[in-house]
């Protein structure tokens, strides 16, 4: 009985120290996420005689998205932008540098070191830069690179926008796949190998058949992971575009601020907020599947 | 078989080669655009392009600092960021306990919901959020004004929901609290419990058992937590930009994007050199996390 009290007491005291922490998740994440499906039903705005007297408005929002171009098109280059840059850029070069790094050769740390920097850079930061490298002109530096392999010199950020904020958010992710990927590397035995090796098989043939199968888990995790986190990516293709040159970059992030904060229409914005919303739950319910949490 | 033969060590070469040709191309990938911050900042006439300085000054640090409000810049962001990231340290390092220790039916759905929060776009949440802290702005001020009168502005720029150190502050902190906790939780789930049982055993009363027990035990847990927390906050433009106004509350990420927003007289040494200051912190911050990278990075992948 004395037990039971005194285990009671403990439980109510986990819930006290972390309360703090549960109210400013409810207040700042969990309420704003639900005011937004709200605010999706009303036509809300910042300015005008909406933003006075703001009206339930049912489903027009969502029907107005549907025939939007604007909202298929900021979708489509989400969809481009995640696919290219996290599920083929940042995998490809992270596993490459991972299997690379995993011989003993010379100067693996300050490769490492390297390879982690574009991710230390804040949003900011890496957009300056990169707006830098593709400046137009025969002075930039992505030109000039390129004239030396007989290539003209173009306005890179103009010219093939989306490509470019691929090969940004390409650049600045390589360290967490190769992070990710060299812990799945090193969970596989390396006896595996040798007698793989015994066996006379080639090393394409121990990376089709051993590596990439063992990596799996690993490879679906760093996915959703990657997938989710690029999602959320705004500060990047702000300073670096802001979603132009005539939306050709603006991702389904840059598209709610643009609706929200300079169309001022709030109920709409909300709206699109909705969409992402459930896309990124969908991936992180898998991901928190793929996790199998431990208690 | 210890005996290699030749042909395999020509292999072994080869794929030597292969690994450090790959890493040296990539590295060049990582390395090259920081070269300009860093070249163009020390350049008395620095250009948008990278090239080698002709003269090399310090003048364009020393303009940041005079000409424009740099100091003042700086001093915003290591208060916010730094306000952040003690709130988190605390806040997690209570909280992830908790979850460690707990056996109560909330742990599982909690844990979850952590980690879905963590998925969520803060772009899809600013606009309700904003709408929040304006309404709770509002309601300070109605409380504040009628006893400071006059007063009440300067205070609210330290107490405000909207526009002020305290609104900023807590928005930037909640959104690095999921990651804290779990770090915290994973922390404590591998820390012993004969010593809070010893402790328990001799009367001591939770706050004795957190002072003199845990906080001492939890140092590496937290200084993992608040370098994640730091890190991520820094590097956050979305926020200030949607939360601060103000000439005088302006962080650092904002100076610079207005900075450069001066498109026909943009002077790119001061640009650089304040992109480099910001740049700073974030680096050596990320050289002290560089080992508790694979943990964090990697969550709950077994191995």
């Amino acid at each position: 009985m004395a037990r039971n009290s005194h285990e009671k007491r403990a439980e109510r005291q986990w819930l006290l120290i972390l309360l703090p922490s549960l109210v400013l998740l409810l207040a700042f994440v969990i309420y704003p996420a639900l005011y937004s499906i709200y605010l999706s039903f009303t036509n809300e705005a910042l300015t005008g005689a909406a933003a006075l007297r703001p009206r339930f408005v049912g489903l027009r929002n969502y029907t107005r998205l549907l025939n939007d171009a604007k909202f298929w098109n900021a979708l489509f280059v989400t969809f481009v932008f995640v696919i290219c840059s996290a599920v083929i850029g940042q995998f490809v070069l992270g596993l490459i540098s991972a299997m690379a790094l995993r011989r003993p050769i010379r100067f693996r740390r300050l490769f490492s070191s390297i390879i982690l920097l574009p991710n230390a850079a804040p949003e900011v930061v890496a957009g300056f830069m990169w707006i830098s490298m593709l400046a137009g002109g025969d002075n930039a530096t992505l030109s000039r690179i390129v004239s030396f392999f007989g290539v003209a010199p173009a306005d890179w950020l103009q010219v093939f926008p989306l490509s470019m904020i691929i090969v940004v958010n390409t650049w600045r992710g390589i360290a967490t796949a190769m992070i990710l990927l060299t812990a799945g590397l090193s969970t596989i035995p390396g006896e595996i190998y040798e007698a793989a090796r015994m066996d006379g098989a080639t090393p394409s043939q121990m990376f089709r058949r051993i590596t990439l199968p063992l990596m799996m888990p690993t490879i679906l995790l760093y996915m959703l992971i990657s997938a989710v986190s690029t999602i959320a990516v705004f500060g990047l293709v702000y300073a670096l575009t802001r979603g132009g040159p005539g939306g050709a970059t603006e991702v389904v992030s840059i598209y709610i601020y643009n609706q929200s904060f300079t169309a001022f229409q709030l109920g709409y914005g909300a709206a699109v907020a909705v969409v992402a919303l459930v896309i990124s739950l969908i991936l992180g319910i898998a991901y928190v599947r793929a996790m199998k949490v431990e208690v | 078989m210890a005996v290699i033969s030749p042909s395999e060590t020509a292999n072994k070469g080869r794929s030597d080669l292969i690994a450090y040709a790959t890493l040296s191309l990539i590295s060049i990938f990582c390395a090259v655009p920081f070269f300009w911050v860093l070249l163009a900042s020390l350049d008395g006439n620095a250009q948008l392009f990278l090239h080698w300085p002709e003269q090399w000054t310090f003048a364009n640090y020393i303009k940041v600092f005079t000409k424009e409000d740099g100091a003042k810049w700086l001093f915003n962001s290591l208060f916010v960021v730094g306000g952040a990231t003690l709130l988190v340290m605390v806040l997690a390092g209570l909280g992830g306990y908790a979850l460690s220790r707990t056996r109560a039916w909330w742990k599982l759905p909690f844990l979850y919901a952590i980690l879905l929060i963590r998925v969520l776009p803060p772009t899809a949440l600013v606009v309700p959020l904003y709408k929040f802290l304006l309404t709770l702005n509002n309601a300070e001020a109605a409380v504040l004004r009628p006893i400071f009168g006059s007063y009440a502005r300067d205070i609210m720029r330290w107490t405000g929901f909207i526009d002020g150190y305290l609104g900023l502050i807590l928005v930037l902190a909640t959104m690095q609290l999921p990651l804290a906790l779990w770090i915290m939780k994973t922390f404590f789930d591998g820390l012993p419990r004969d010593y809070e049982e010893a402790a328990l055993m001799d009367g001591a009363t939770l706050i004795q058992r957190i002072r003199r027990v845990l906080i001492p035990l939890a140092l590496p847990g937290l200084a993992a937590a608040g370098l994640f927390a730091f890190m991520s906050a820094w590097g956050d433009f979305l926020l200030p930009l949607i939360f601060l106004s103000s000439p005088e509350l302006q962080t650092l990420p904002l100076g610079l994007f207005r900075a450069f927003l001066r498109i026909n007289e943009i002077d790119y040494g001061l640009l650089t050199a304040l992109a480099f200051i910001y740049l700073l912190p974030a680096v050596v911050a990320f050289g002290f996390a560089r080992r508790f990278l694979v943990q964090t990075f990697s969550g709950g992948v077994k191995g």
